[in-house]
């Protein structure tokens, strides 16, 4: 997981609690293999499909497989074995088997790797019940979640952005004890608005929320970690306060930032306590292109952030 | 024996009219050039998104392709420059799309990801494996259309990793589809071997058990790539089905590069050995051996610097993408 190295600090430490603990990815740390033995971390060739297969094969058995996929473009490879079977299991064997297995995957970054390799495919996930989604916001949630997830009953999904990387604070992150999954983290309060934002979002969420505040306008702003579970009530509590709802998103509006909203929309009395006061900060309907004299259009960046407050705060004609 | 001639007659076109060694030396010595220009462009942050040299594979994009005509279809991956030059694109519009720019093949938007319908690049993947049956769909095409062209798709041997690769092999056999894959074997996985992965290394056993014509070749004698390649597009034309290229070669280099070259090491006994049987030198050597003056084979790496020089003067000054561009063509417009 070569992209925030910390967690493989955690996960080495996991595999070391946990010995039905497996690894399998295409490149795989040699320390591991000589400490863990090849049985336990498994260098695959290019078979994402068959390694994701496999890992809801072992999970079936006994086993708890990490499987790092490396890109999250790479989850539309392996589809089938995650949403017809890692996600049906359970619930077809009427609760018979459970596949406790985590797929790790870094979303995009400012790596220029283009239309087919910067994706933030989590919001597609959302629709499958079964698979349970996290998405941390910080390099200290990752590490708290990976050791949630590891600790799962059933199929995790833990998508990384690289940006965590950035400015992490690494003891933090490798003492962080597990976090429970489906509990929202405040990173900023105040009644002005309710800011949803969510993995690599929300560093610039924080910004543009830290610019408004030394003007006197202070928000909520909450990090989900787990898209599923969600954390509805920590979002409609705070909404119910503020009535105004900004959602940003590396990814596009119609991934997470559409199913959040329909979750809340599922709540009595919320879409009346908002009154159509909702924005969004994505990244636009479209691929993402290589060129940064593109790409650099396609964040969701503090001033827009601080932008969508200002425009649901102002009174309505 | 002295030979005045532009070894680039249409800047970066190769293998239109046929294959001799010395025309094949040039492309080679002109991806080269280019592949070390372009490495150097990344370090300085000018080339956008990671880099994947070709260094020390080129004979096999310059056999393979001097072996196709204007109507084939080759589909490539994230290691493409050579395969795209060699294929013909304009080096220019490469350029200015390695450097992100609208002039670039893609406008910016594919990096090293390029495709050019001028010259039937279909694609060139980023995902392992996924291009292999795209290129048995061109081939499908030439099928129906009776057209007789081939489709010619590049993978590294860790596609064979892949199952739709092997789901492709089987479908092309059994369609007798006008379909060549080239294997670049090099043994290498990014930084996984492939004899850590793979059950031994003799990877035409694979296409075989798929019922596939296989042929295995050295992949660093461009002569024996080119006759190899050429065979196989002349049995696809026929009708007589598909083949497996095998091409056992090396990258000299590394795999990929991002800010700064990588520091990824080679055993140095394998390094060396495969060092001195650079395709490069390996053409140089049987050039000099067959009487071509020794001034004509350095007139060719300068011409090579020249117009690797004038690829990156053009796209330097080849202008940027506007921002409404981010989302236009993401649909196509009713033809
Ligand atoms: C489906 C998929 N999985 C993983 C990767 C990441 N990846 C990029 S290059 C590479 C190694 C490819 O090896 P090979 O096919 O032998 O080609 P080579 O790099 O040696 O030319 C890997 C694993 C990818 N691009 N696509
Ligand atoms: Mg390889």
């Amino acid at each position: 997981m070569n992209e925030l190295a910390v967690l493989d600090v955690v996960l080495e430490d996991e595999l070391r609690r946990d010995d039905s603990l497996v690894f399998l990815a295409t490149s795989t740390p040699p320390e591991w293999r000589r400490e863990f033995g090849e049985a336990r971390i498994r260098t695959c060739a290019i078979s994402e499909q068959a390694m994701v297969g496999a890992a809801v094969g072992a999970a079936m058995t006994g086993l708890r497989p990490v499987v790092d996929l490396n890109r999250a473009s790479f989850s539309f490879l392996v589809m089938d074995q995650l949403v017809n079977h890692a996600a049906r299991l359970h619930y077809l064997t009427d609760g018979g088997y459970r596949a406790p297995m985590v797929v790790t995957s870094a979303t995009r970054g400012r790596q220029q790797l283009g239309p087919q390799n910067e994706q933030c495919p989590y919001g597609v996930f959302m629709q499958i019940p079964g698979i349970r989604v996290a998405v941390p916001g910080t390099a200290e949630d990752a590490c708290a979640l990976l050791r949630s997830a590891v600790r799962e009953s059933g199929p995790v999904m833990l998508f990384i952005a690289p940006e965590l990387a950035r400015g992490a604070n690494l003891r933090a992150a490798l003492t962080a004890p597990p976090v429970p999954f489906g509990e929202a983290m405040l990173r900023h309060r105040g009644d002005a608005a309710t800011v949803v934002a969510i993995g690599g979002a929300v560093r610039p969420a924080v910004e543009g929320v830290a610019a408004l505040a030394a003007q006197g306008i202070d928000c909520d702003l909450i990090d989900p970690r787990t898209l599923v579970p969600l954390d509805v009530e920590a979002l409609a509590s705070s909404l119910r306060r503020t009535g105004r709802l900004v959602l940003v998103d590396d990814g596009p509006r119609s991934g997470a930032p559409a199913q959040i909203l329909s979750a809340l929309y599922d709540v009595p009395g919320l879409p009346e306590a908002l009154g159509g006061r909702v924005a969004f900060v994505c990244a636009p309907d479209s691929p993402v292109p290589s060129t940064p004299a593109l790409e650099q259009y396609t964040w969701p960046e503090p001033q827009a952030v601080a932008a969508a407050v200002r425009r649901l705060a102002e009174p309505r004609p | 024996m002295t030979v005045n001639r532009n070894p680039f007659p249409n800047g970066a076109e190769i293998g239109r009219n046929g294959f001799d060694l010395f025309s094949a030396y040039s492309c080679m010595a002109l991806i080269r050039e280019y592949e070390e220009r372009v490495m150097e462009l990344r370090t300085a942050g000018e080339v956008v998104g990671p880099v994947h040299p070709y260094i020390g594979q080129e004979a096999i994009a310059v056999g393979v392709c001097a072996a196709l005509r204007a109507g084939d279809s080759i589909v490539s991956h994230y290691r493409g420059h050579g395969h795209a030059l060699a294929r013909g694109v304009s080096m220019d519009a490469l350029t200015a799309e390695l450097l992100g720019r609208k002039s670039g093949l893609c406008g910016g938007r594919a990096a090293a990801l390029v495709s050019d319908p001028a010259v039937n690049l279909l694609l060139s993947s980023g995902i392992i494996g996924a291009g292999i049956p795209i290129a048995a769909g061109a081939a499908m095409t030439s099928q129906v259309r009776g057209s007789g062209d081939v489709a010619v798709v590049f993978l590294g041997d860790g596609g064979l990793g892949s199952g739709v690769v092997h789901e492709t092999l089987l479908m092309a056999t059994a369609q007798r589809l006008p379909l060549i894959l080239v294997c670049e074997h090099n043994s290498y996985q990014g930084g996984t071997r492939s004899e850590e992965v793979y059950p031994d290394l003799d990877l035409t056993r694979i296409p075989l058990g798929h019922r596939m014509r296989t042929v295995s070749v050295d992949g660093n004698d461009v002569t024996a790539v080119h006759e190899a390649a050429a065979e196989a597009v002349a049995a696809a034309r026929s009708g007589a089905g598909p083949t497996f290229v095998e091409a056992r070669t090396y990258l000299t280099r590394f795999h990929l590069q991002f800010d700064k070259p990588s520091t990824e090491r080679r055993p140095a006994a394998e390094l060396a050995h495969w060092l001195d049987r650079d395709p490069l030198q390996l053409a140089h050597r049987r050039l000099l051996a067959a009487g071509t003056a020794d001034e004509d084979l350095a007139a060719v790496a300068r011409a090579a610097a020249e117009r690797v020089a004038a690829a990156v003067a053009f796209a330097r000054s080849a202008p940027w993408p506007a921002p409404s561009d981010v989302s236009t063509n993401v649909w196509a417009e009713k033809p």
